[in-house]
This record gives structure tokens, C-alpha cells and sequence, in this order.
């Protein structure tokens, strides 16, 4: 069994890996720019939006460490936000 | 104008100070008058409804009439009420630890510029989608031209920006998929239901509801009140032709503060003269829609007594 896994993942490998970390990149490209357009305040953009986002922050807290770091921000730029 | 009876919901707008709350308040007066239930909404920062029916308004309906309900909007209010509702919306569905968060979170982002208008719009969009069960008519007093047009494009361009999140919403969660289906986890390649997603679609769906029902022109109308004077008259063309451009029924014009025939004097003949002017320029401007006339009176309009003159005039004054 355990042999079989491994060629299983081998195969894996060779054929999508290359290919789901390309899904990925894109995916996080993609989640960024959604990021940006929920808190377009930060980087000092008007969002017409933004009051009727309040109710969908709370989901995104975690998401919002993640992003913040890939932005370049080791800190949160939102200073009373849970994360660093 | 007996034709604005017919209507669901009433707009009154103009240039400061040519009597929109006025003849609001009248129209309001007039419906109720016919035995229907009004909702008398004044948006205008500075209210004065209260004063008209001298009898108090609230931030919150109550009757301010027989017939008549009466509401003045405070936008601090309106975003302090939107706020609060939104943190007992997620109350349930968080954890404590993350709920303080999200608390302090919200609370910062309620004092962005620019809430206020649009918790103002979301109140207002409450009351077009939410109120006309109990209503008969709803009648809004508006601020002056420029803040009212931009309350009315409002639905679109939230609906068009919700629409884009949305939209990318979409496409995150179906690359999410993607990448569960390489990975061969076949239990999840089911889309997952997405709270954000949930929260935004509802959201545009209302704003959706609210465009519709703006821009049904047998249920939604918006009476343009001017004087016959030269920036109320070039005011409300502007206005009239930004109403057509974003498809909103002008469904009729009143014309305030006619000077009386039976004046006499040099000065009061100078500007009967020059009213006349501007009255068959109004009539050349305006010939495709709906003209009143209301006479100027010997005092000031307050109080229910004046109140009904004017809407007498409104329902059967001088038209065309």
C-alpha cells in the first residue's frame, strides 16, 4: 500500500504538481487584488463600499494576516487588528 | 396634479429655499386627505418639517398627523443604528475573541468619510423595499439638487462595485476548486458554501430591488418644486435632464411663489413683468412635462392652516 502511494505521488509529481502551483500563485494573485478591493482604504483609496463591507470583515480576519505579510507589511497596518 | 396620487413613492427637489419641504408636507396633507397612509421622510440635513406641522418629528416614525407618519433622517444616527446592527448580526457567528476584534475593527471603519450618505441610503433603501406594505405613499423630502441625485444613482453604483467583488469572489472560490480537483480531494469539489460571498450577493440583490423600484415610472416619481427666477429655472433643468439621463421619472413640476394679479405699483408691476418672463420661459423649457402654479401668499407658509391652501393648489391649482 504504502508503495503504491509513493508512486502515486511520484506520478503526481511529474504530471501537476508545476501545474497546482501555478493554480495557486494565481489564486493568491487573485486573493490580493480582492483584499485590496475590501480594504481600499488603507492605501488611502476611496471605497464607496466600505460601510456595507463592515458586515463581511469579521470573515476575513484571518485571511488579512496572510495578506498583509504578502504585502510587504510584517505588521498590521491596521493598528488594533488581532494579528501582529 | 391629482396624477401624483397615483404614485408609490414621491421625490421632491429643487434649489434651497423655493419650498420643497413646502409642498412636501402639502403633498403629504393632500394623500392623507384621500384616505391614504403617508410616510413623510425629510432626507434635508437642515429639517424643518417639524416646524411646518408644528408638531415635534423624530429620528424614528411616529404619527406627526391623522394619516401621516413623519420621519426627519439623521445621518449620525442612521450609521450609529447601521453599526450596531451589523455587531449583532455577526454576534452569533464568531467567537468572543475574534468578535472584540471585529468590534474595534467596525467601530474604525464607521468613522470613515462617507458613511453617513450611505447609511442615509440604506435607510431610505429600507424604506423603498421595506415599508410600502404599510404605506400608501411615500413622500421624501430631499436636500438640495446635487446631494438627492447623488442618493438616487447610489443603488447603481454600489450595486456595480458589490458586483465586482462579488465577481472575484467567484473567481477565488472556483480556483480554490480547481486546485482541490488536482489535488484529487474529491470531497470538497463540491463548492463549498462562502459567507462573504452569501453576504455580498444579499447585498446586491437589495440594491437591485431598490434600483427597480426607482426607476418604475408609473410607481416612483419625482416632483421638481422652482421659482420663477433665474437659477431656481436654470437649476432645475440641469436637474431635470441628469433625472432623465439616469432614467428617473420627472413626473411633474411646481412652479412656487406666483406673484398675485390684483397688485398695483411701480415695483410690484417691474416684477410681475419680469416674472412673466421667466414664466413663458418655463413654459418653453419645461413643455414636456407637467406645470403648477402656486400663488405667492400675503404671509409666510407654516402651520396646518397655510399648509392646506398650498395643498389645495397642489390637487386643483393652475396647471399647464
Amino acid at each position: 500500500m504504502q508503495f503504491r502511494e509513493s508512486i502515486g505521488e511520484f506520478f503526481y509529481g511529474m504530471a501537476l504538481a508545476g501545474y497546482e502551483k501555478r493554480l495557486r500563485e494565481q489564486f493568491m494573485e487573485l486573493n490580493d487584488l480582492f483584499m485590496l478591493l475590501c480594504f481600499m482604504e488603507l492605501v488611502g483609496l476611496p471605497n464607496p463600499a466600505s460601510l456595507y463591507l463592515l458586515e463581511i470583515y469579521p470573515y476575513f480576519l484571518e485571511e488579512f494576516h496572510m495578506w498583509h505579510r504578502r504585502m510587504g507589511m510584517d505588521r498590521s497596518p491596521l493598528g488594533n487588528m488581532p494579528c501582529c | 396634479m391629482r396624477e401624483l396620487l397615483k404614485k408609490r413613492i414621491l421625490f421632491f427637489g429643487g434649489k434651497g429655499g423655493v419650498g420643497k419641504t413646502t409642498c412636501a408636507s402639502a403633498m403629504a396633507l393632500a394623500a392623507s386627505r384621500e384616505g391614504k397612509k403617508v410616510l413623510l421622510v425629510s432626507t434635508d440635513p437642515a429639517h424643518s418639517t417639524s416646524d411646518i406641522f408644528e408638531h415635534p418629528f423624530d429620528r424614528e416614525e411616529r404619527e406627526v398627523y391623522p394619516g401621516i407618519t413623519g420621519i426627519e433622517l439623521d445621518a449620525d444616527y442612521e450609521a450609529r443604528r447601521y453599526v450596531d446592527n451589523v455587531k449583532g448580526q455577526i454576534a452569533s457567528l464568531f467567537s468572543p475573541a475574534i468578535l472584540k476584534e471585529a468590534e474595534r475593527q467596525i467601530e474604525l471603519a464607521a468613522t470613515m468619510p462617507g458613511v453617513e450618505e450611505v447609511a442615509l441610503f440604506d435607510r431610505m433603501s429600507d424604506m423603498i423595499v421595506g415599508r410600502l406594505e404599510e404605506y400608501d405613499l411615500i413622500v421624501f423630502d430631499t436636500a438640495p439638487t446635487g446631494h438627492t441625485l447623488r442618493l438616487l444613482r447610489m443603488p447603481e453604483l454600489m450595486a456595480s462595485w458589490i458586483e465586482a467583488l462579488s465577481k472575484r469572489r467567484k473567481a477565488l472560490l472556483s480556483l480554490n476548486q480547481d486546485i482541490d480537483r488536482v489535488r484529487l480531494v474529491r470531497q470538497s469539489v463540491e463548492a463549498p458554501s462562502d459567507p462573504i460571498l452569501a453576504t455580498l450577493e444579499q447585498r446586491k440583490e437589495k440594491l437591485e430591488q431598490v434600483r427597480i423600484r426607482l426607476m418604475q415610472h408609473n410607481f416612483t416619481g419625482f416632483v421638481l418644486v422652482m421659482i420663477p427666477e433665474r437659477l431656481p429655472i436654470e437649476e432645475s433643468a440641469r436637474a431635470s435632464e441628469m433625472l432623465r439621463d439616469a432614467n428617473v421619472n420627472v413626473c411633474g413640476i411646481l412652479v412656487n411663489r406666483i406673484l398675485p394679479d390684483n397688485l398695483e405699483g411701480g415695483f410690484y408691476q417691474a416684477r410681475r413683468q419680469q416674472e412673466q418672463v421667466y414664466q413663458d420661459e418655463i413654459r418653453r423649457r419645461f413643455s414636456g412635462y407637467p406645470l403648477t402654479w402656486i400663488p405667492q401668499f400675503e404671509t409666510d407658509v407654516y402651520g396646518l392652516k397655510n399648509l392646506e391652501r398650498i395643498s389645495r393648489h397642489l390637487m386643483d391649482g393652475r396647471v399647464g
